[in-house]
């Protein structure tokens, strides 16, 4: 799908990628203070630490999951696995706690299987590439089948589990969860760490470069040395882990598992992605700018909420709103000027 | 078609062996295990139940076949706005004749693909941004239009989801499908959409109108998606705001399971069939068995890894052009 596009990349179209990166970074800023701005004339209470504390809440937990839909977008493909392997974590780790294993090792267990089934998941679709996404439903469609046919075994509720929660778990991710006497859920803090050692990675090391140079040129990227294959399948690992991460963190905020509980995250984390400014065809953009997109993206919906609007309303305007954020700056060259 | 040429048609397109074998084989299943289902009644309930996801599998096929991976995930979201649109706004208001209500689903259908299409070629952003758009917007307006399940279909309606009989008027509907398909495979607008799914900078070159035949790919997909709406309202007999959107999974699987490329240029009304009916008999065998609690489950993951299975069949079975 993308790579056609993208076959010929010059030093031209870098560098008006890049000021039209910046552009969509000062495009996400203006979004984000006019959003704000209006929710404090129109939303009373709206500008206040009770609602930020929420909104950095909610923001943390589609960051968290947004990072490797990021990650993906960057190589130009898309994750699609993401919410199910949220909701499969979500009902794997109280199945585990019941199971009699101790919290922390189920939590490392959950992860470690989510970045397994990330990896296959890169692997069994490096080959088809454009039809990527495809396959990494497919893969979600059968993990969220199969955790629920193991959790379900030997019991008569199907989609919820019921486990005692750890405490800790649950102040991590509660809304009036405290971080060293601080009044903020220490998931908030989680996410600043992830997206300031994301950011550092990106620009820093080896595997970040990897990253642009696969996602910009494949042919470039090989002759670089650089492995396709394993970029695209680390990143994939990745997505799967921090999935699962979040489906873990999302149960400490609801209190049970439930594995509907990723269904929302199939689009917020392709729209935080695209809002942001990271290019779907590859090699331009980054988690900062994601970073704005999830902001962007948890005020609005705060702002919507705050007007009294239900969730089919909301959905149908963030879905209405993707399309001029993406005319913005991710048009693609018409047909006569690619040849 | 005759049974010789289904054949010659298989002959010359491999993609299309495994929807075949695949076929060959589940009908044995379903002869072993569950022979009702060749019974009348059997029959004329599996055209009800299957007839939605065949039509909706078809409308996906043009669509496809363009190209630019433009595979349209907002078609089971605009099933179920077609289908709440019909009972909410023409029958809630008294407005039943069989005309307008044909006339309501093709042009509704139609003119939402149209315009889909026009955002795509002339916003010029990804095809997948504008579905993935879309299907929010539908399935939120969805949900706006009709809260929950309710209301009735049109009285001459309330017949067709009888199934007792397989000559119904919803096979009258497949046939109806099958038939536009054939008209256009006869005109050069069908050699021009393959041309434009493998190359499109090449059918560019070679003069073929790019943007019109997408637009034309898109209202085609439309029209069908109008049809499969109308059948999927004969099947309930209401409107239902959320099931329609799980039309889109089973419609993209079984697209894949037919055989066609989703990269573009390669896909048919025949495979697209084979693949929606394949779908249909999985289901319908993996519910002969009891898996007592779990077995929504086991649909789900068998699902699933039919999707993946059948991704890395095309992909090793049919060599693929290379990627540039």
């Amino acid at each position: 799908m993308t790579t056609t596009v993208t076959a010929s990349p010059s030093t031209s179209t870098a560098r008006s990628n890049n000021l039209q990166f910046q552009r969509s970074i000062v495009i996400g800023f203006g979004l984000l203070v006019v959003l704000l701005i209006a929710g404090a004339i129109l939303v009373p209470g709206f500008i206040s630490l009770r609602n930020a504390r929420s909104i950095l809440l909610l923001a943390a937990f589609l960051g968290l999951a947004s990072l490797g839909q990021t990650f993906c977008a960057l190589v130009g493909a898309l994750d699609l696995s993401i919410p199910y392997l949220i909701g499969a974590a979500n009902i794997l780790f109280p199945s585990l706690l019941v199971a009699g294993l101790p919290a922390w090792l189920a939590v490392i267990v959950v992860i470690i299987l989510g970045a397994v089934v990330g990896s296959a998941n890169g692997i069994l679709s490096f080959r088809l590439q454009g039809q990527a996404l495809i396959m990494s439903l497919g893969v979600g469609f059968a993990i969220v089948g199969a955790v629920q046919i193991y959790t379900s075994l030997g019991t008569q509720f199907g989609g919820t589990v019921f486990a005692p929660i750890p405490a800790w778990l649950r102040n991590i991710s509660a809304f009036n969860g405290t971080f060293l006497g601080l009044p903020i859920p220490p998931v908030v803090v989680i996410w600043l760490a992830v997206v300031g050692f994301t950011i550092w990675g990106l620009h820093n090391t080896w595997f970040g470069r990897s990253i642009y140079a696969v996602g910009g040129s494949r042919t470039a990227a090989a002759r670089l040395g650089i492995s396709e294959f394993s970029v695209w399948t680390a990143i994939h690992a990745i997505s799967g882990a921090m999935s699962a991460f979040a489906g873990v963190l999302l149960l400490g905020f609801s209190g049970g598992g439930f594995v509907g509980v990723g269904d929302p995250y199939l689009f917020t984390t392709v729209a935080a992605v695209v809002i942001g400014g990271t290019s779907l065809l590859g090699g331009v953009g980054g988690y900062g700018a994601t970073v704005l997109g999830v902001l962007v993206l948890t005020v609005l919906t705060s702002l919507l909420v705050g007007l009294g609007l239900d969730f089919p309303a909301q959905q149908a305007i963030i879905g209405l709103l993707i399309i001029p954020m993406v005319a913005i700056y991710a048009r693609s060259p018409h047909i006569r000027n690619q040849i | 078609m005759s049974l010789r040429k289904s054949l010659s048609v298989l002959a010359q397109d491999r993609s299309l062996f495994v929807p075949a074998a695949l076929f060959a084989a589940l009908i044995i299943g379903v002869l072993l295990l569950s022979p009702r289902l060749f019974t009348v009644n059997g029959l004329a309930g599996a055209i009800l139940v299957a007839t939605p996801l065949i039509l909706t599998t078809l409308a996906l096929t043009p669509i496809v076949m363009a190209g630019r991976g433009s595979v349209d995930l907002s078609v089971g979201p605009l099933l179920g706005f077609i289908n709440v649109t019909l009972i909410s706004w023409l029958v809630g208001n008294g407005i039943t004749s069989p005309f307008a209500v044909i006339a309501w689903v093709v042009c509704l259908g139609a003119a939402y693909q149209l315009m889909q299409a026009l955002i795509i070629i002339y916003v010029r952003i990804a095809p997948i941004i504008v579905t993935l758009a879309s299907f929010l917007i539908l399935s939120g307006l969805n949900l706006m239009v009709m809260s929950r399940p309710e209301g009735v279909a049109p009285d001459w309606m309330l017949s067709w989801g009888a199934g007792t009989s397989i000559f119904s008027p919803v096979l009258l509907l497949l046939v109806a499908a099958f038939a536009i398909w054939a008209i256009m495979r006869r005109t050069s607008f069908y050699s021009h959409l393959r041309m434009t799914g493998a190359d499109e900078r090449m059918a560019y070159t070679s003069g073929v109108q790019v943007d019109l035949i997408r637009i034309v790919a898109h209202v085609l997909g439309g029209v069908f998606v109008g049809l499969a709406a109308l059948s999927y309202t004969a099947l309930i007999s209401s409107g239902d705001p959320t099931q329609g959107s799980t039309y889109t999974l089973q419609a993209v699987t079984a697209l894949v399971l037919g055989g066609a490329n989703l990269a573009g240029g390669r896909g048919g009304a025949v495979g697209s069939t084979l693949g929606a009916i394949n779908m249909f008999l999985i289901s319908y065998l993996l519910s002969t068995f009891s898996f007592g609690t779990v077995s929504g489950f086991v649909t789900q993951m068998a699902f699933g890894l039919i999707l993946v299975g059948s991704l890395l069949v095309n992909v090793f079975l049919i060599r693929r052009q290379a990627a540039n």
